[in-house]
């Protein structure tokens, strides 16, 4: 089987020879892995490009690092259907302050962010300072920026014909679609606190945006749904909506805020054949479960071990209707030896009797995840893959 | 009197602000002390929004929205009477540690403790260990709040508590850890006094240390 067939297979609960395997990396764990003895030759990634003001010649340029091949894992974020789902135009990055130990920078989303020096990435998230959207008369002036149907949305080359052939013959992992849920939309607009705050003291503004985000989403992607339909595997739903006490908005908001828009939205792909729907959240979301399934999400990743989320619990409660990805505790195989081993055996003999998973840590690899404990985890994890006699 | 400080208590833990303003301009009116309306109404009312966010009845709106609440009420209150009303409960320096620049769960901890009466002194995030030892020796604290979210940043945990010792202010203070990096075990493990899940579990503890006067 292609790592495509086996995500397509395990994300409806068939049959597959190996369990597929996901791993996503911070690019300041692989840079310090370069330095523990990840051999930098094997995973460095380029693409030939034509230099416009030099030449016509296409030349290497360095890409990024490929640990999917290196390591065996797939790559489960392969091709992504390209349709840009930001502001419109952006906000213009740039730096805007800096002291002896910080880098203040305005985000093409318009909201300002402040960083350590010397980080190659966000390593989970930077410090917000200031968000674009506060009220309703912020949230309109930024709705100009939100018009779904840009041609800026599409790229200079789209050619239904050309992708779709492109999302058919992929087979390195699987093709999906992004689409932020409105708890991360909105969160990411005005910021935790105030778009919290704002189901309660401004609910008008809220019942406004989740409509609004609705239709900029149905819109902006129609074109692209439309030609791609069954060639999409996956839909990518981000929105970090819960941290280990729970979910950040109760059961009653989700249902009248969330809900009814989630519904249309993923009514809208289910339409066009494409019915897998997978939410990347951290956090318990044990009390809001229900209706996740419910609006039509039908696969969860990453099940934080340290909210409490378990493979096994959900699978048992909620059987074909999610596929499950992730919920290796990353801590567990960050200390190796038994406490890894244990780890590991506990859930994927577990999950390989009952399907519909893919194998993986419960988050992004973090940073203080060694290179050698990584290794010491991959070559215990491989084997158990395997789903042959 | 107490029967409408039980229902100040009850309009804001059930979130019903206009109620609330309606009965705390009847409390004003009816003579009852600011200081009466604060501890045995809008105090309570916070308190039994905590209780039914760990009962997990509320969510983290509900808890922002009590909080935010409260706040307007003590405004109203202040603007009456020129009263502050804050920081009896006891005092709480808090930070996120050196290396660390979240500060989502630390900012709401701090809005929960400050709406149940206690003084907060927050030193923001990234705080280098020394200038912890510097406020707990300033301001003479009861409970030292340090807040982690990356797991990378839980040795910078360890090195504050250490300089605390080598201070010799460690009996002088409670030390509560919060954030997604720190668990019980490893609370246990460097000896602090408390780990919270959350920030209504942090300010459970803090009460519970400061219930008999200073800690």
């Amino acid at each position: 089987m292609t790592p495509r067939e086996r995500v397509r297979n395990t994300i409806r609960f068939r049959k597959v020879d190996v369990i597929p395997w996901y791993e996503s990396f911070y690019v300041d764990t692989v840079v310090r892995w370069l330095s523990e003895g990840l051999p930098a030759h094997r995973i460095v990634e380029t693409e030939w490009r034509l230099r416009h003001s030099r030449t016509f010649l296409n030349w290497p340029e360095f890409k990024g690092f490929n640990l999917y091949d290196f390591f065996g894992t797939i790559n489960l974020r392969g091709l992504i259907v390209p349709v840009d789902g930001g502001p419109i135009p952006r906000f213009k990055h740039r730096k805007i302050g800096e002291t002896e130990r910080y880098q203040e920078y305005l985000m093409e989303s318009g909201a300002i962010a402040r960083k350590l020096k010397g980080e190659h990435s966000w390593y989970s998230m930077p410090q917000f300072v200031d968000f674009p959207v506060k009220d309703m008369e912020s949230w309109e002036k930024y709705k100009e920026r939100l018009n779904p149907d840009d041609p800026r949305r599409y790229p200079l080359d789209w050619d239904k014909e050309a992708y779709l052939n492109l999302f058919e013959e992929y087979q390195e992992g699987s093709t999906m679609l992004y689409i932020t849920g409105f708890y991360g939309f909105g969160a990411e607009l005005m910021g935790i606190p105030q778009f919290n705050l704002a189901f309660y003291k401004d609910p008008e503004l809220i019942h406004d945006m989740a409509s609004y985000w609705e239709y900029f989403n149905i819109e902006r992607l129609r074109d692209a749904v439309e030609a791609l339909k069954d060639r999409i595997d996956i839909v990518f739903w981000w929105e970090d909506l819960a941290t280990r006490h729970g979910p950040n908005i109760s059961p009653r908001l989700y249902r009248e805020f969330l809900l009814p828009h989630y519904r249309r939205v993923i009514g809208f792909l289910n339409k066009n054949k494409i019915d897998r729907v997978m939410m990347d959240s951290d956090g318990n979301l044990y009390p809001i479960l229900d209706l996740i399934v419910e609006a039509g999400i039908t696969g969860l990743w990453p099940l934080e071990v340290n909210a409490g989320m378990d493979v096994r619990l959900v699978r048992e409660k909620y059987g074909e209707k999610l596929f499950l990805a992730g919920n290796l505790d990353k801590r567990k195989v960050a200390e190796g030896g038994e406490a890894m081993r244990s780890e590991v055996d506990s859930k994927v003999s577990f999950m390989k009797e009952s399907g519909g998973y893919i194998a993986g840590l419960d988050h992004v690899v973090p940073l203080d995840m060694s290179y050698r404990r990584f290794i010491e985890y991959a070559e215990y994890l491989k084997p158990m893959l395997a789903t042959g006699p | 009197m107490m029967e409408l400080l039980g229902r100040i208590a009850g309009a804001l833990a059930d979130l019903n602000s206009e109620e609330l303003s309606r009965l705390i301009q009847e409390a004003l009116e009816g003579g009852i002390p600011p200081t009466r309306i604060l501890e045995d109404g809008l105090r309570r009312g916070l308190e039994e929004v905590g209780r039914r966010f760990e009962a997990g009845e509320y969510f983290l709106s509900e808890l922002l929205y009590g909080a935010d609440l409260m706040s307007e009420s003590m405004k109203t209150l202040a603007s009456r009477f020129n009263f502050e009303g804050s920081g009896g409960r006891g005092v709480i320096v808090l930070g996120t540690v050196r290396g660390d620049i979240h500060d989502i769960g630390k900012n709401i901890f701090k809005m929960f403790a400050e709406g149940c009466g206690f003084k907060v002194y927050d030193l923001g995030v990234d705080v280098d260990p020394e200038r912890f030892i510097e406020a707990v020796s300033e301001e003479n604290p009861d409970v030292l709040g340090l807040s982690a979210l990356l797991t990378t940043v839980l040795p910078e945990v360890e090195l504050v508590v250490k300089k605390l010792e080598e201070a010799g202010l460690r009996d002088k203070v409670k030390i509560l850890l919060g954030g997604n990096a720190v668990t019980e075990e490893f609370g246990r493990r460097i000896g602090v006094d408390g780990v919270a899940a959350d920030a209504v579990q942090g300010v459970g503890l803090c009460r519970e240390w400061t219930a008999g006067g200073r800690a």
